[in-house]
């Protein structure tokens, strides 16, 4: 094998002097063979004419020779090259356009394809990540929600199928003494989180078993960018103390480059810390913001931990009945915290520009067929001549792949500044962390698309030409018969099907942007305009008293009230579309107990009076909170419409007791409803409303609020008042999340709404490429049909007669394409449902607009060439033949 | 002329190049007028399958060109067995020989 290889090349290369040699051979041949004739008594003419008889066609003779001695593949592909890059620069017309055509499909799959690969294929780095696996607890009134320590600790230590489990729990810390005091994020671990993720720190030390424990020395990991960013990289950053809401934290190490978490994280501190001051941890009942991952066991599978885990949720709700009846457990493979909510529209886009690469392939096939319309005598005759017919295929191919590699060349250049303006796009954390970059890959991958390209618009030209029939082609009035009828009917099945995939993009564009309208006509339940918001966080250690919280609280939002352009401002927790929640069990006063995993279970909203007022939340019944709600007079609340829908249905709450947590010995401590409000989104505009209890700021002291200013000019610009307002008050302070209400807005639907850009870019572009197909197809039709145009023509037919005919052929093209395609996308835009947003899938308004739309620019993509029927002259159409 | 011409079954003509070179060097004029007067004239070989069966044979290793000089002193390319070539030829002399005493017995009773 090898040497056969070493032979052909040595062929290849001394080729000259191989072909010389085959000339000497057979003229040798040749002239022994005269010899023999003459002495055997014939005439030199005889025997010359004899032995040119024997030998047939010599050129026929030297091919086979070539061909034996496989001189053929690399020769002729070489030579194929060079003689299809000389066809391609002879057609510059024809090699920009589809160069132009292929580049824009290949480019596109490209950039997708290293989105897909980045976000969806890259293995997470974590040792062995499939065998990851994050558990929540789960109720059925809620659904997953977050882990309580202690349930952490029993399934730690009581399931086998886990050869480990780490708890997580998200922190959030002030961070000053650096530059100007900022709000980071960070989460406590278990010491054993790194070493089960497989990870070690890139600098310094891991936790210890000992860290877990309440009283552990404050310690911190570093994140590679935090350590890039306020210590320049320094090694010396270790041993170093930060301040982390005023308290000195040791820094003990930096974690790996590519350390990937779902949520951002800046540093992350051992879980003993967090339960230092965290003592209502030790309650079972407690689930604040903690998940937990877990390793499977070697020979374990996901069945079987899941079985096992409910069999221990089970164990613990029938233990601790107060705080876990009806609790259970979810499990999802690792990877889904991470792509789960990006991973459909991802999977559209690359089902799109697949189909934007079908079109492209069929325009540039379609392109090659018109074109090999003018070469069939060129083929025929080489035919002819002695060419077999896989020589011929071979040549034709050895054009589509130059083209095909020459637009795959373009189109990674079009992917590079595509695959950044595509990432500028995405808001940070949609793509959770991933590296999307042009790797190996995603060049493996564009070579695939390059050779799949070629074969798809090469190889349908390419045997048609070959069956070119030789006596037809050759014969004088063969000019456009037999060969031409096949080839037009090729080029109109290609514009019918480009049609067909351009509706399905355009209709799950249309369906895209029908769903975008109707969410962002949501009524999110506030009014977003001239409203400005920020949040601060008092961790610092002044904070400790509710008392000294309070008077930050009041001082700041009672001064920012006195700014200048100022209509109103407020204080509130979990305010709409952010990732801030809060929510609590609650009892109402006289209702039957529940199960503890039935009680109502609402979102909570710590709020300063004109909370309701200055976010335009109306009012619905009663009052909104004011300054006497404070903490020496009665406790109060407020609920939403949908809680005094459910659960006081003919009531008026007003008047009616609430208070958090279930029945217990101790005080109740009864909060009276004196205000229903209306609901919001809390959890962006496509999910309903929840159960929302408010209750007053000075009655229930947080140490994390939202500042909610109403501006009466551009919100933005009141930015740095506020801030000056604030740093009087605390110059260690950091403010944070600085944004206004509308832009939340555009933010919750920044998926949808980047998926909506992409599709719509990739079906207009579909869509003129659909144009130019049926256009191509009807020009060259009229191009071809001169003659008959002109006989109809001199037979007395109306020119509007034959221009009705023309375009009666390209609205057969036009109706077939849109007849597949709604059939085709009536099947394909279910895979869109959970993009959609109260539009259906099969929504026949979007149907219906998006194929009259693609007839109509298919039927003027026709009427221009079609026009030119106007013009054709009878006397010069048939003299012309 | 009264003799017989048989067309080449498919795969003899290696063989038979094979064996005319077993006797020693030759050129490809060479090798045909052999075959043709060792048949007794009943097989002849037409160069536009000759010279492609030789470029072949070299190609697979088993027969190598040196370019000589013939009895009528032209330049003309020789054709030697290799040592592949030779092992070559006994295999498909063998399986020659037992296809056609397979054959004959098969037509050989009636």
């Amino acid at each position: 094998m090898l040497s056969d290889l070493a032979f052909r090349i040595r062929s290849l290369f001394r080729y000259r002097a191989a072909e010389s040699e085959l000339d000497d051979e057979l003229r040798f041949h040749a002239e022994q063979q005269r010899d023999k004739y003459v002495q055997s008594g014939m005439t030199a003419d005889e025997a010359e004419r004899l032995v040119r008889m024997e030998f047939g066609g010599i050129d026929q003779v030297k091919e086979d020779c070539r061909e034996a001695r496989g001189v053929q593949l690399m020769e002729t592909l070489l030579r194929d090259v060079l003689y299809a890059l000389r066809t391609l620069r002879k057609t510059p017309g024809f090699t920009c356009v589809a160069l132009l055509t292929l580049g824009l499909g290949i480019g596109a799959n490209t950039a997708i394809f290293s989105i897909v690969d980045g976000v969806l294929l890259r293995p997470l780095p974590y040792k062995d990540p499939s065998r990851l696996i994050a558990l929540n607890e789960t109720t059925p009134k809620v659904g997953t929600i977050s882990v309580s320590y202690l349930d952490f600790q029993d399934w730690r230590g009581q399931s086998r199928s886990f050869s480990d489990m780490a708890a997580v729990c998200g922190v959030g810390f002030n961070l000053a003494g650096i530059d100007q005091p900022e709000n980071i994020t960070g989460a406590a671990v278990s010491p054993n989180f790194l070493s089960l993720l497989g990870l070690r720190p890139f600098l310094g030390r891991d936790f210890e078993p000992s860290e877990a424990k309440a009283g552990a020395a404050p310690v911190v990991l570093l994140t590679y960018p935090l350590w890039q960013s306020k210590f320049g990289g320094e090694s010396s950053a270790l041993g170093r103390t930060i301040s982390l809401d005023g308290r000195g934290y040791t820094i003990i190490g930096v974690l790996p480059p590519d350390y990937r978490a779902p949520d951002k994280i800046d540093v992350i501190e051992p879980i003993g810390v967090w339960l230092t001051g965290n003592s209502s941890a030790t309650e079972r009942g407690n689930r604040g913001d903690m998940f937990v991952i877990g390793r499977l066991a070697p020979e374990a599978t996901f069945a079987q931990a899941r079985a096992e885990m409910d069999g221990i949720a089970a164990r613990l709700a029938q233990a601790y009945p107060g705080s876990n009846d009806q609790f259970g457990v979810a499990l999802q493979p690792i990877r889904e915290v991470f792509v789960s909510g990006i991973r459909p529209a991802i999977l559209v886009l690359f089902g799109a520009v697949m189909f934007v690469l079908l079109i492209a392939c069929a325009n540039v096939g379609n392109l090659f067929l018109m074109r090999s319309a003018g070469r069939t005598k060129e083929i025929a005759l080489r035919i002819a001549l002695g060419a077999s017919r896989g020589r011929i295929i071979r040549q034709l191919l050895a054009e589509s792949f130059m083209l095909a590699m020459l637009g795959g060349v373009f189109g990674l250049a079009l992917a590079a500044a595509g695959t950044n303006g595509i990432a500028r796009l995405v808001p940070i954390g949609a793509l959770a962390g991933a590296n999307i970059n042009l790797n190996g890959r995603v060049l493996l991958f564009a070579a695939g698309a390059v050779v799949l390209s070629a074969l798809l618009f090469g190889l349908a030209p390419a045997l048609q030409s070959a069956k070119a029939g030789v006596q037809s082609e050759l014969k004088d009035g063969g000019r456009t018969t037999a060969a031409g009828a096949g080839q037009n009917r090729w080029r109109a099945t290609l514009a019918v099907a480009e049609i067909s995939l351009a509706l399905v993009l355009l209709v799950g564009a249309g369906l895209m942007m029908k769903s975008l309208y109707r969410l962002l006509a949501v009524d999110p339940g506030f009014r977003s305009d001239r409203v400005l918001t920020m949040e601060m966080s008092l961790r610092a250690s002044q904070y400790d008293k509710d008392i000294s919280k309070l008077n930050f609280w009041q001082q700041t939002v009672d001064r920012v009230r006195t700014l200048p352009g100022v209509e109103s401002a407020a204080l509130g927790t979990a305010i709409p579309l952010t990732d801030n929640h809060s929510r609590a069990d609650i009892t109402i006063e006289g209702m039957a107990l529940p199960k503890p995993g039935s009680f109502p279970h609402p979102d909570t909203h710590i709020v300063s009076p004109g909370y309701a007022h200055t976010l335009g939340v109306p009012l619905l019944r009663g009052r909104e909170f004011v300054d006497g709600d404070n903490e020496n007079a009665p406790l109060v609340a407020m609920i939403n419409a949908r809680m005094a829908r459910e659960y006081f249905a003919k009531e008026n709450p007003v008047g009616k007791r609430v208070m958090f947590g279930h029945p217990s010995a101790s005080t109740p401590k009864w909060m009276t409803i004196v205000g229903v409000v209306g609901d919001t989104r809390l959890y962006g505009l496509a999910n309903p409303s929840r159960l929302e209890l408010y209750v007053p700021f000075r009655q229930s002291v947080p140490g994390h609020m939202d500042l909610v200013v109403k501006s009466a000019l551009d919100p933005a610009a009141l930015t740095s008042a506020i801030r000056a307002t604030v740093r009087e008050i605390d110059k260690d302070q950091a403010i944070f999340g600085i944004s206004t209400m509308e832009q939340l807005i555009v933010n919750s639907v920044s998926t949808r709404r980047i998926t909506l850009i992409l599709l719509g870019l990739f079906s207009t572009l579909a869509l003129v490429l659909a144009a130019i197909g049926i256009y191509g197809v009807i020009s060259y039709s009229v191009a071809q049909r001169t003659h008959e145009i002109g006989i109809r023509m001199a037979l007395g037919a109306q020119r509007t007669d034959v221009m009705r005919m023309v375009l009666a052929q390209g609205a057969r093209i036009a109706g077939a394409g849109v007849v597949i395609g709604l059939g085709a996308s009536l099947g394909l835009t279910r895979l869109l449902a959970n993009l959609l947003f109260s539009v259906s899938a099969a929504d026949p308004l979007t149907f219906a607009v998006v194929a009259i739309a693609l007839v109509l620019v298919a039927m003027l993509a026709c009427y221009i060439p079609a026009r030119r029927t106007l013009r054709v002259d009878p006397m010069i159409a048939l003299r012309y033949e | 002329m009264p003799v017989q011409r048989i067309d080449l079954p498919q795969g003899t003509l290696d063989l038979l190049i094979l064996r005319t070179l077993g006797l020693g060097p030759q050129h490809g004029w060479g090798i045909s007028e052999r075959v043709q007067q060792m048949s007794s004239d009943v097989l002849r070989i037409q160069q536009g399958s000759l010279y492609p069966a030789l470029h072949r044979l070299e190609r697979r290793g088993w027969i190598k060109p040196r370019w000589g000089t013939s009895e009528n002193n032209r330049r003309a390319k020789y054709y030697e067995l290799t040592k592949n070539g030779r092992k070559q030829l006994e295999a498909e002399k063998d399986s020659w020989n037992k296809l056609t005493a397979a054959v004959a017995q098969v037509l050989g009773p009636a």
